[in-house]
């Protein structure tokens, strides 16, 4: 039954929204849209949400992937929005391809589970979300130069930090102790 | 005095005399003081670490702190093979190793439009439940231990134990198992194994039994986690969370139901939903989904049906150990298998399944090759962690470690 209504939901995806933009299906029958850079990803999803059809109403996932042997088109990065419907399920993923030094818009403030997600992406890729309200790195440690998730990182660098030096913690600390 | 001023905001009020005045002797009566819960720090379930403004005993302001069981996962996803990466699904949720192996053996499949046999379905299905039946027991037990209730631990553990004893005959291993491989499993279970499920189905119910009559109605527990850390179902969807959490808020959401994978679309079970959102609500979907998953287990008891157990795809299927030692051609593809790797045709999928804690999902995309191009992991603790420090905000310190408890969040998987 799931599968039905994903296939219905394929269609309206390739009739609606598809004519000026790449689409898709994976191995297993889910939709790719690659939508026209970040603020068509922003409308894309405005669309969804309203769609009497569609529902879209879940941040299922936030990703990205190098793209540095040009397989997806002239880009540097590729943003991964999984989105779901919990309403019916269906699951669309919208792509973004960015150039190097693009940035991509914010969902934070469609979803607040986006905040952490984007940090990743930014800690791992160096992408940009712009209005982020927090975009700073969150697996690696503040001191770390370089985005282990790109391509060009070599997996088995390493960057140890000295004890000396200082962590820069004027963002992370609030109220009366900045000051001091 | 001049000088100094320049460095601060214009509406900054030099409180410098105040101050003085009230340092005499220690400040007791401070309402921001710092406190920092982990990363070390035995309420704190693994390396998780919260810093808290405190006014007395109430948290104003929170904030979490992560990655410091960081491993690049993710990064090895794209420089170890596909079979070698299996052991990595261990580490991420240890917890339920089962489900995080079949998981992600299941979205390489995906990738490969490989369907595996019915027997192997099956397995695999007990497998996951068992885990999650260890998962909320964990989880239960521990959540209660936080707050003083030692007997809960030591009469789920014995359960536990006693779970983790039938996975060892299956794979070998106890905590770590990689016991699923693409294509197939490592091993069929062993001839006592379902003699042993059986007993284990008809046996556990009571102590599930014996413990609800211990916190369920019990004052000190009501009085600890009822009404504490309150989710609304919008918020848990703004925020992206999923699994009990989610459906402890009132949300009617179970992928097992909802997009079944396997062999879910035949089994009979109850998605458990409650409606408060705390900390009691997420206990009793925990203890109610125990059950459902041991009547899962009971049917998968009697419909587990014979025959093979490997898929029959030259690509993937690991030869038979003793062809590997007769037979030269079987020697030889043995050897690519382990060596060279499986060779996966380009393409992506994102494959999800309801873990214990929530949607885990793992988002491969092949360029072609034995490895990678991105291995995503989306984990549920990641969504959980983040909306933590939202959840503790005018709560107690107290009730922050019940409510720490009671999302579960694991820091490996959170990590990765």
């Amino acid at each position: 039954m799931v599968k039905e209504i994903q296939n219905k939901a394929n269609e309206i995806l390739q009739n609606t929204f598809a004519s000026e933009r790449k689409f898709s299906l994976d191995k297993v029958g889910e939709p790719i849209l690659w939508a026209n850079g970040p603020k068509d990803a922003l409308h894309l999803i405005k669309k969804f949400q309203d769609h009497i059809d569609l529902k879209i109403d879940f941040l299922s996932d936030l990703t990205a992937y190098d793209n540095t042997d040009k397989k997806d088109g002239e880009g540097r990065f590729v943003v991964v929005i999984q989105l779901l419907s919990m309403q019916t399920f269906i699951r669309i993923r919208l792509k973004v391809l960015l150039k190097a030094n693009e940035e991509m818009e914010t969902l934070t403030n469609i979803w607040p589970a986006a905040n952490w997600l984007e940090r990743e992406v930014f800690d791992m890729y160096g992408i940009i979300f712009a209005g982020h309200p927090n975009l700073k790195r969150i697996l690696m440690d503040e001191r770390f130069h370089g985005h282990p998730l790109r391509k060009e990182y070599p997996y088995k660098q390493r960057e140890p930090f000295s004890d000396n030096t200082k962590i820069n913690l004027s963002n992370s600390t609030r109220g009366s102790s900045s000051h001091e | 005095m001049n000088n100094l001023n320049d460095n601060f905001p214009s509406d900054y009020v030099d409180l410098t005399d105040k101050i003085d005045q009230t340092k005499q002797g220690n400040d007791f009566y401070n309402p921001n003081v710092l406190i920092n819960l982990g990363p070390s720090h035995p309420a704190m379930h693994g390396t998780l670490r919260v810093m808290c403004r405190v006014n007395g005993e109430t948290i104003e302001d929170a904030k979490c702190e992560i990655g410091y069981l960081h491993r690049a996962i993710e990064k090895l996803g794209e420089v170890k093979t596909y079979h070698q990466w299996i052991v990595y699904t261990d580490r991420l949720n240890y917890c339920s190793a089962l489900n995080n192996n079949v998981a992600y053996v299941m979205a390489v499949e995906n990738v490969m439009n490989i369907t595996v046999t019915e027997r192997c379905m099956w397995i695999r299905v007990i497998c996951m439940e068992l885990a999650r039946i260890i998962d909320h027991i964990i989880c239960v037990a521990i959540n209660a231990l936080d707050m003083g209730a030692m007997t809960v631990f030591w009469l789920f553990y014995h359960w536990r134990e006693e779970a983790y004893t039938m996975i060892e005959s299956m794979c070998g291993m106890r905590l770590t198992t990689s016991y699923a491989r693409i294509g197939g499993m490592m091993y069929d279970f062993p001839d006592d194994l379902i003699p042993r499920l059986k007993k284990f189905v008809e046996n556990f119910p009571k102590a599930i039994d014996e413990i609800e009559g211990l916190l369920t109605s019990n004052r000190i527990w009501i009085d600890r986690t009822k009404g504490v850390g309150k989710l609304s179902a919008a918020e848990a969807i703004k925020y992206g969370l999923t699994g009990p959490c989610l459906r402890a808020s009132g949300v009617n959401v179970d992928l097992r139901r909802d997009r079944p994978y396997y062999t879910y679309s035949e089994l009979d079970f109850d998605v458990v939903v409650a409606s408060g959102g705390d900390v009691y609500d997420r206990y009793l979907v925990r203890m109610e989904e125990i059950r459902q998953s041991v009547r899962i287990l009971k049917q998968c008891i009697l419909r587990l049906p014979n025959g093979p157990l490997w898929v029959d795809d030259k690509r993937v299927r690991i030869p038979d150990k003793i062809d590997v030692y007769t037979k030269m051609e079987v020697l030889i593809h043995h050897f690519k298998i382990f060596m060279e790797g499986i060779n996966v045709p380009p393409g992506e999928a994102y494959t999800c399944v309801e873990g214990p804690n929530g949607e885990l999902g793992f988002y491969i995309v092949s360029r072609g090759g034995p490895k990678a191009w991105r291995m995503r992991v989306k984990s549920p603790s990641f969504m959980l962690f983040q909306h933590f420090e939202k959840s503790i905000l005018k709560e107690k310190i107290p009730d922050a470690v019940s409510i720490l408890g009671s999302v579960n969040v694991i820091a490996g998987e959170l990590d990765r």
